[in-house]
Order: C-alpha cells, then structure tokens, then sequence
C-alpha cells in the first residue's frame, strides 16, 4: 500500500506544487488572520510562505495592499515561535521596498538583534539594515557598531555583510565604524575574519594607497582564514594589474608564499592568481603549474576539477608550461566525471603534438554522447583552435566537426559547431568547398532558423567565387521549397548572388527567383521582386551596389533617419548619405574562442555604442545643427591614472563638425567643481564654435562637456593637435556630507593633447565583394603613388596602413599567407560627408616594404587627399 | 499547568501611547518581569511588543513610539486593543496641549471611538519638580468628558515603580471585569461606568 502511494505521489511530483494557481487576492485575505488573537504560528508560517511565492512570481502589489499586509504581519512579533519569528523577517525583507512606513519593525528588529535569542539576530540585522535608509542610519548606528564587534560570529558577519550593502548608499556612515571592523578583522571565526577584510577593502577601493596599505599589512601576517586570505590574493592580483613591473613586488612573493598554504582553497587561489597575471613568464608559471599538477592526482573531484580547468586556460597561452603535466592529464581521460574528462582531453589537444590528435580525437569520440552540451562546446572549441594550429590536419578536424553536427544537440552547441566550421572555411582557402558541403548537408535538416538563414547567407557569399558554383543551388533552392519564411527570405537573397556574379548562371536564376513571386510571404516576394528586377538590368555596378555589397548603412539609423523624413516632408528627395553608417567593431579580429576567457571582454562590451552618443548629442540644442553623426572615436585619457581628476575624450565627427566629448569626473572628496568646461587651441581653420559646460561635478559623479569645434572649408586639412586646459570653478565641500560652500574660486588643470588625425574622418566600411564595388566606382578620379616603408614585415605594414587610414580590411586581405613577400591590400571606408573611397595597397617585402596605393573614390578631392595624407 | 487544570488566564491585548519622552517603554519595562528587563532604553522606533502578567491577566502590550513622525502609526493597531494605556509627562507642561490633541484624535478614531475599552493615564515622572497632580493633569486634558469609556488616572514614577501596581491593578479589575460584562444592549452606559470613575471625582 504504502509504496504504491509513494509512487502515485513521485508521478504527480513534478505537477502537484502545492501552491499553484495560487491568486494574490486569497493571500493578502488570508494575511488578515495575522490580527487574531492567539497567534497560531503554524497557520502563519504557511500563509507567509504563501505570499512569498506570490511576491516571487513576479505579482505586483499595490502599495496600500502591500502596507495593509505588512502591518498585519508586524502583529506576529507578539508570539515568540522562533520558526515564525525567523520567516516574518524574510517577508520584511521582501516587502521592504514596496510597503509604506516599514520603518515601524525598526525597535522591534533592534531589540531581537541585542537580544538573547541567538537565533534571532543575525537575521534581525539582515533584516534592519534592508529596511534603513539614510534617514533612519543614525538611529541604528550604535547597534551596528555593537554588532560588528559581537561575540558571536553569526551576528558579527551578518553585520559586516549588511554595513557592506548600507555602504552603496551610505559610504559616509559605514566609513565612521572602521575601528570596529578593523577589530573584526582580527576576529578567530573564518568567516568574520573574512567579511571583515571584505568590507575594509570595500570602504577603500576608491583610494588606492590605503588599499595597498591594507594589503601589505596583512600580507605580512594576522589572517587565519583561508577565505580572507583568498580575498587578499584576490586583491593583491588586481593591484598587480596596475603595476608595470612586477618583479621585486612583495605582492608577487605573498602570492607565491601562499602556494605552501596549509589550505588546499589558498593553494588553489594563489595558483589561480598567477595563471591570471597578465604575460605571465614561464619562470612565475611554473610553481604555480606543478600545485596544479598535484592536484590533477587530488581524490577530491571539485580539485581536480578546478585544476584542469585552469591548466586548459594556462594551456592556451603557455602549452609548453603544460605538457609537464600530460601524464597525469592523460590518466584523467576516464576520469568518472565526464566533465573533468573533456577538460583534460582538450587540454591534451592544446599541448600535444600533431601526431597525437588522431588518437585524443577518437579517445573523445568514445564519450561525446556522454557530456552535456556545455563541455560539448569546450570540445568545438578545442577542435578548431587545433585547426588554425595544425591547417594540414583540417580534413580530419572538418569530419569531426561534420559528424558532430549530424548528433543531437541544442542550439548553443550546434551554433558553435557552425562557428568553427564557418571560421575554417575563412581561414584556409584549402578548406572552402568541404566546409561548404557539410554545411549544405546540415541545412538540409536543421531546426534552427538562424543558423540556417547564416549559412545560406555565407553560400551566397562565398559560393559563387568557388569552382563549381552551380552544385550549391539544389541545396539553397530546396530551402526556398521547403522552409519557413525567413530562411526562404534569406535563400532567395542567396540565389539573388549568384545570379549576380555567375553569368552563366543567371537564367536558370531568374527562373527560380520568378517562383517566389507568389510567395505567401511579404518579404520573400519582396526580395524576389527586387532581385529580379536589379539583375534584369544586367549591370555590374547595379549588381554590386543592390546585391553583392548591399546596404553599409545602419539597420537602425535608416529606421530613425526615414521616420524623420515622413514626419517632415520635404521637397528633396531622401538622401542615404545622412544616414549614419553601419560601425564596423574597432580591430576586427575574429574572436579566437581559445582564447575567450582570457581576454577580457568586459570593457569592450560596456563601450557605448555609436547609437548611444548619437542620442545623446541628438538631444543637445546647441548641436541641432550640426546633421546626423558620423563617427564616434574610442575614448582617450587625457590624465594619467589615480590624479584628481579623470578626464577622456571622445571625438564625434559630423560632416563639417567634430565635437569632442570630456567624460571628467572628480576624485577628491572635499571638492565641488562647477561650470566645467575645457578650452582648446589648435592651428588656424580649427575653430571652437562653442562649449556646453557640465554644471557640476560632484565627487566622484561623472559629469560631462563638450566642445563644438568647426572644420577648415578646405577638405585637404584633416589633422590638427589640440592643447586643452580643464577650466571651472572650485567650492570647498564637506567630504562627509558632500555639502559644499557658498563660495568657488577660478581654478584650472593642463591636460594631454587631444589629436585630430586622417582616420577620425573615415568611417570604415564592409564590402563582402571588394572587386564588384572596385569596378562600381571605376576609374575616372583613380590615383596611384609608390612609397616606401620603414616596416620590417608586411604583418606591420598592414597593421599601420590600416590604423592609419581608419578604413576597413576587406575579403580578409589583412591576413597575410605565410612565407609570402607580396601582398595585396583591400580597404573600404567612407569619408565624412558620404564619399566611398577604396584602396588597393600592393606591398612587397625586400629588407623594406614598398606599397604601391591605389584609390578609387567618387571625389577627386578625397582621392588626393589620402595619396598625400599616406605621403 | 493551567491549561491541565482547564483553566487558563484572561489575555488582554493593550496598546501603549502618549508622547515621546513620557516614559512608555520605562514603565513598560518596569512591569515585566525581572529576567527579561533591559538596562538600555533609548526612545522607541515603531514599536515593540512585551509581556506581563497582573494577578489575573496577561498582557500583551504594543509599546508604540511617541514621537511625532510616528504617531500617525499608532492607528495601526488601535482595532485589536481591549485597552490603552496612555502616558503623560507630568512635568511636560507645555506639551500637555500636544496630549490632549492626540488624546482627542484617539479617541474620536473611528476603530476607538464606539468601543468601551478602558483608559489607563500615568501622570509620570512625578518625581520631577514642578510636576503635576494626577488631578491636574485630567483637568488639563479635560477626561470629564471622556464619558462613554471607563478611564483612570494615577501618578507613577517609573523609575521606583511608584504608582505603577495601582494603574496595573486597576486595569486588570477592568479587564477581567470586561470579559465578564454583560452585552452593552442590556445596560446604559453612563450607569454603568459610574462605578467606576476614579475616587477623586
Ligand atoms: N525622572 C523620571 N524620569 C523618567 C521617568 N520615566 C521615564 N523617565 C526617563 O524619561 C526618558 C524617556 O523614557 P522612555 O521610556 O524612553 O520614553 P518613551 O515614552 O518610551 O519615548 P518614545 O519611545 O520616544 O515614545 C528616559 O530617560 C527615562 O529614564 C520617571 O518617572 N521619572
Ligand atoms: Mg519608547
């Protein structure tokens, strides 16, 4: 009997949760039983839960409806059920934001934090500090103080993690109890300890002395806690970051010393550390390496597990580091745990040698079915590293990749997969058609519109160039039978390309295009219907602008730009060049996924993009007539690091215009700038038309000005040095407070020149078909020149062309084939204003490089303009 | 052991107001027992709830916060009160209008105003020189007219429990009486409570 129920209730587990469906209105009902005399703690418990999960479920409640439930529970202090008690300060915690005046628990939460129910008041200060604002911090400042320093280690961490949070709003306040934490921080329990120097260095990340005289006071002693000592690892890593030499730092000695740890955590983390040390030398690598090493043989799985993982990242960067540990990596192989497994063999697929990949290959084959699709992933990964590594072995890596991709899989992995096959075909010319096939052979059955569609759009590109280009069409023209709207949409643009660059072709083109004119779908039609009129023509450049190359501009300018222009009708007719073109990201580096973590990608992903300045400056009045922006530069520092004031300049293009953007802020404390503004004196023709101040600048808040400064009449003049000097007025202020004084004074700060350079004035541009937009311009206003220069290899050649000219590597002609002495460079870009330019560099290597440039543009006076900007 | 004997004590639920300053949570603290007394008082944020037992009953008070940001929170808690103990500074003659305007409001409350709960004053910190009489503070608060509630008023020290048995005796009497009462339909109020107006009057 029993075990049949038993299993009844496993059948319905997954659906019988018991709180589903369950309806806001019926809790906050049910809430009111909290005003009954006696309590029932029981009863309330559930009903607290109950409106946990609803609050949780993303219900919104009221503000009165919050508050009327809020009060009803502080009734429940009355009882002393410790299980309630504890449950009722999770449900203040939840409703603190939404309820009004839940300041009202505050005596009541200060009184179970001070008092002998130990139970209670870690939690009670949890819970008091949540509902404390500014206002309210004095009033509890004594109890925190006191708490930080309690016997009790639970209380004492709670409120070191607490005054953690209350910091973000309140710096001042925490700042006044460092005696006590510091106190704290001596403290015998591991976790006080550790909270304890989290919070100091909290306090004092904004000053990086005092962070280093924290540091290298406890790196001489005084911390028993592993945990504080990871910490301080952690911390003396970042300091080391900023340090340009290492070498004699006794950061790097802590560091070292904690490897003998009597903590395998420590061990670890130090090891860690230094693997994560910018170009790290072989010499600091490889004590760190053999801890690993010991740890890869660890009984502990999490141990060995976090070994290999690093090893794989050390491998990366310093195989050779690495293969010292290939005997015991090997021996992981059949590791139980799957995970550890796959780490190990792709880490043996870094360090080994290129006899040896046929063996792991097959060793990994054994168990692919096995792994989740996460460390599925680390295996492509691996695989196409190899592949750039070892371009002979490509056809062995493809079928891999190949019979991978006929598996079952979700999309992240199968995504991956056509990553890496997509980057192979890129890189090795050799690898094309076979890449190509296997991937006309996964369309035919793949689930996942996108990446179907980005095949179909890499067959329209590179197919049309290859031998036999008419073998593709079966696959493609299959999909405009077979599939759902978008991928048809994106098959017919596929088609449309090789109607447009095969000749031979292009009948049998028209006559399938001629087929989705009765599409069902809008877009599909639309396409076909565009197509086939544009090849109609039978025009080169008609077939490169609309086709080959297609649109360089913004998806989302043209949106916003065609919008403007049906809310003002004009005359004119609708004019592409104000459209703000498509940003192609700086350095365009394909990201090589082996070295995915390790790079940091962090900074590159918080840069604003070109569409959130240009909404910015779109709303500053004084640059209403300045027209669409063309092209934001990085941000430069103006100051050097950690003086009073940060400053950094970005340059905005507009097409007579440059604006040039100071982002300041102020680090010291005790100061208010206001009326901030920087004054700029550059040659003749540069004029500063005008400033926009930032008002004030507060410590520590970032604040904004910019310079409005109008280009020469002459388009020949395109680079200027610009001196700038920070000018503004300075009140005296309360570091406490922040309040600041009545009275400023003038005051002003010499910052680094700012450069106006030829690139600033190019935007670059993508052409998928450089040769078809080559014979698009044509010749009439071409110009050549041959100069001479002083790089050593083509590699930099290039590299300098390129960040010289600002404008964009096309067909990847960046790259350069090995052991080659010519090379031909392909650049795209766009001058300000809406000009093409092309250039074609030929370069050859003797002790020397002389480049022979070639542009093509649509303006003479642009075409002269690089030949003598390069000269 | 009570509740083997299948009889349990009356729990009446109290709620404590008045200004700030007064003297609440001393005299609060005064009536528990000795175990659970603290040293630290400092002026009370919100409230807190504490416990205390009189010969026949147990208390369960809400000690509010007196303070002038905080009182309209007092309201909060006013539906469930079975009675109110309200403390004065009787050495606090310029803020005896604030009491008597907060009195007032209390007991025109809509959730205090039809119910015949019992008022309990102290006139506190009788020790204080230049302290009021018990008789003149319920002048100045005019509680003559406080007719359809049963009230009383002693002068208290909180610091020597001076004053405080008396209050408590006297709000138990009206406490267990009170649950004893017959319905309010069968007897007229003012009769009624005549009984129990303070000696004074
Ligand atoms: N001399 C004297 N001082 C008293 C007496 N009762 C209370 N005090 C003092 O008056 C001050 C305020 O007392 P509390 O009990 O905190 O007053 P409260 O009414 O609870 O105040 P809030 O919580 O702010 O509403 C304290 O310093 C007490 O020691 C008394 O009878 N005589
Ligand atoms: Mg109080």
């Amino acid at each position: 009997m029993m075990l049949r129920r038993d299993k009844k209730d496993e059948e319905e587990g997954a659906s019988s949760n018991p709180f589903q469906g369950l309806e806001k209105s019926t809790v906050i009902q049910e809430a009111r039983s909290f005003n009954e005399t006696p309590i029932k703690p029981r009863k309330c418990c559930h009903t607290l839960t109950k409106i946990m999960y609803v609050l949780n479920q993303g219900e919104q409640f009221g503000r009165t409806e919050a508050t009327g439930t809020f009060f009803a529970m502080t009734k429940l202090f009355q009882s002393s059920d410790v299980t309630l008690r504890r449950m009722v300060y999770l449900l203040i915690k939840e409703m603190a934001d939404i309820a009004d005046d839940v300041i009202i628990v505050t005596s009541s939460l200060t009184r179970d934090m001070t008092g002998k129910e130990d139970l209670y008041r870690a939690a009670a200060i949890r819970a008091l500090c949540k509902i404390t604002d500014s206002t309210m911090l004095q009033a509890i400042e004594r109890f925190m103080k006191q708490a930080i320093v309690d016997k009790v280690p639970s209380v004492s961490s709670a409120a070191l993690a607490s005054s953690l949070h209350i910091m973000k709003q309140n710096p001042e306040v925490v700042r006044r109890w460092v005696n006590e934490v510091q106190e704290a921080a001596s403290s015998d329990n591991i976790m006080v300890q550790y909270h304890a120097l989290g919070l100091l260095h909290y306090v004092r990340k904004n000053d990086p002395m005092a962070v280093s005289k924290m540091v290298s006071k406890y790196t001489k002693g005084g911390l028993k806690s592993p945990y504080a000592t990871c910490l301080l690892i952690r911390i003396s890593a970042k300091l080391l970051e900023k340090e340009e030499y290492r070498d004699a730092s006794p950061l790097v000695d802590f560091i070292e010393s904690c490897l003998r740890h009597k903590s395998e955590m420590v061990i670890y983390e130090a090891a860690h550390a230094i693997v994560n040390m910018k170009d790290t030398s072989a010499r600091e690598l490889a004590p760190a390496v053999s801890v690993l090493q010991l740890f890869l043989s660890s009984p502990k799985p999490t141990l060995r597990f976090a070994a290999t993982k690093t090893l794989n990242k050390v491998a990366m960067t310093h195989p050779a580091a690495v293969t010292a540990c290939n005997l015991d990596l090997e021996n992981l192989i059949t590791d139980v745990n799957r995970s550890i497994a796959t780490l190990a063999i792709t880490t043996l697929l870094k360090t080994g040698s290129e006899s040896s990949i046929d063996r792991l290959m097959k060793q990994i084959g054994t168990f692919m079915s096995d792994i989740s699709d996460e460390f599925k992933v680390v295996v492509v990964d691996a695989v196409s590293s190899l592949c750039s590594k070892f371009p002979r072995k490509y056809t062995v890596m493809m079928n891999f990749l190949a019979s991978m991709l006929r598996d079952d899989g979700g999309y992240e992995y199968k995504k991956a997969i056509v990553n890496s096959l997509v980057g192979i075909i890129e890189e090795n010319p050799e690898a094309k058609e076979a890449g190509l096939s296997h991937l006309c052979e996964f369309i035919e059955d793949c689930e996942h519109t996108s990446l179907a569609t980005r095949i179909l759009h890499l067959l329209g590109q590179e197919g049309p160039r290859t031998l036999n280009p008419a073998k593709y069409i079966r696959f493609i023209y299959n999909r405009v039978i077979l599939e759902n709207a978008a991928i048809r949409a994106a098959a017919v643009s596929s088609l449309a390309k090789f109607g447009a660059h095969c000749e031979a072709l292009l009948p049998s083109i028209l006559v399938l295009l001629e087929r989705s004119l009765l599409d069902s779908d809008d877009e599909v039609r639309d396409r076909a219907t565009f197509y086939l009129s544009v090849l109609a023509e039978n025009q080169k450049a008609l077939n490169s602008a609309y086709i080959l190359n297609g649109l360089s501009v913004s998806v989302v300018g043209l949106e916003r730009a065609l919008h403007h222009y049906t809310l003002e009708p004009s005359e004119q007719p609708f004019d592409m060049k104000t459209v703000p073109l498509d940003t192609q990201p700086f350095g365009e580096k394909k990201v090589k996924s082996d070295l995915g973590p390790t790079s940091r990608p962090a900074e590159k992903a918080s840069a604003p993009t070109q569409e959130i300045y240009a909404e910015q400056l779109a709303a500053i009045p004084e640059f209403a007539h300045i027209g669409p922006l063309f092209k934001s530069s990085k941000p430069a520092e103006l100051t050097e690091s950690e003086t009073e004031y940060i400053v950094r300049c970005i340059k905005h293009t507009f097409s007579k215009h440059v604006v040039f953007q100071f982002d300041c802020t102020n680090t010291l404390n005790d100061q208010q700038l206001e009326e901030v503004y920087v004054q700029m004196d550059s040659a003749e023709g540069f004029e500063v038309e005008s400033v926009v101040t930032a008002p004030v600048l507060k410590y520590n808040q970032p604040g904004i000005t910019y310079t409005l400064v109008q280009l020469p009449e002459d388009n020949t003049e395109v680079s200027s040095i610009f001196s700038n000097t920070l000018k503004y007025s300075v009140k005296d202020c309360d570091p406490n407070t922040g309040e600041a004084d009545e009275d400023g004074y003038e005051d002003e700060y010499v910052l680094e020149d700012a450069e106006l350079t030829f690139s600033d004035h190019v935007q670059r541009v993508m052409k998928p078909n450089f040769m078809a937009s080559w014979e698009e311009i044509g010749d009439e206003h071409e110009l050549e020149e041959t100069f001479a220069l002083s790089a050593k290899t083509l590699e930099e050649a290039i590299n300098n062309i390129v960040s010289f000219l600002g404008m964009q590597p096309c067909e990847r002609s960046d790259k350069v084939p090995e052991g080659k002495s010519s090379h031909s460079l392909y650049l795209a870009g766009v001058f300000r204003g809406g000009v093409d330019v092309l250039v074609k560099s030929r370069l050859a290597l003797q002790d020397t490089v002389t480049m022979q440039i070639t542009v093509r543009s649509t303006d003479p006076e642009i075409s002269e303009l690089i030949t003598s900007a390069v000269g | 052991m009570g509740s083997i004997l299948g009889v349990s004590k009356k729990q009446a639920q109290i709620l404590c107001v008045g200004l700030d300053n007064s003297g609440k949570t001393t005299i609060i603290n005064k009536l528990k027992p000795k175990e659970t007394q603290t040293e630290d008082i400092v002026p009370t944020i919100g409230f807190t709830v504490e416990k205390f037992k009189s010969t026949a009953v147990n208390f369960t008070v809400f000690d509010m916060s007196g303070q002038g940001k905080y009182r309209n929170l007092w309201e909060h808690y006013y539906k469930d009160a079975e009675g109110i103990i309200f403390v004065l500074d009787s050495s606090d003659k310029l803020r005896m209008v604030v009491a008597k305007e907060e009195l007032d409001l209390l007991l025109q409350h809509s959730e205090i105003k039809g119910r015949r709960i019992p008022v309990l004053f102290f006139a506190n910190k009788m020790d204080m020189k230049d302290s009021l009489t018990s008789v003149k503070c319920s002048q100045m608060l005019e509680l003559e007219k406080v007719k359809d509630k049963p009230w009383h008023i002693c002068s208290s020290n909180a610091l020597t429990q001076e004053g405080l048995h008396e209050g408590v005796q006297w709000l138990t009497g009206m406490c267990s009486h009170w649950a004893a009462a017959p319905s309010s339909s069968e007897c007229r109020p003012a009769q009624y409570f005549k009984h129990f107006r303070p000696a004074l009057f």
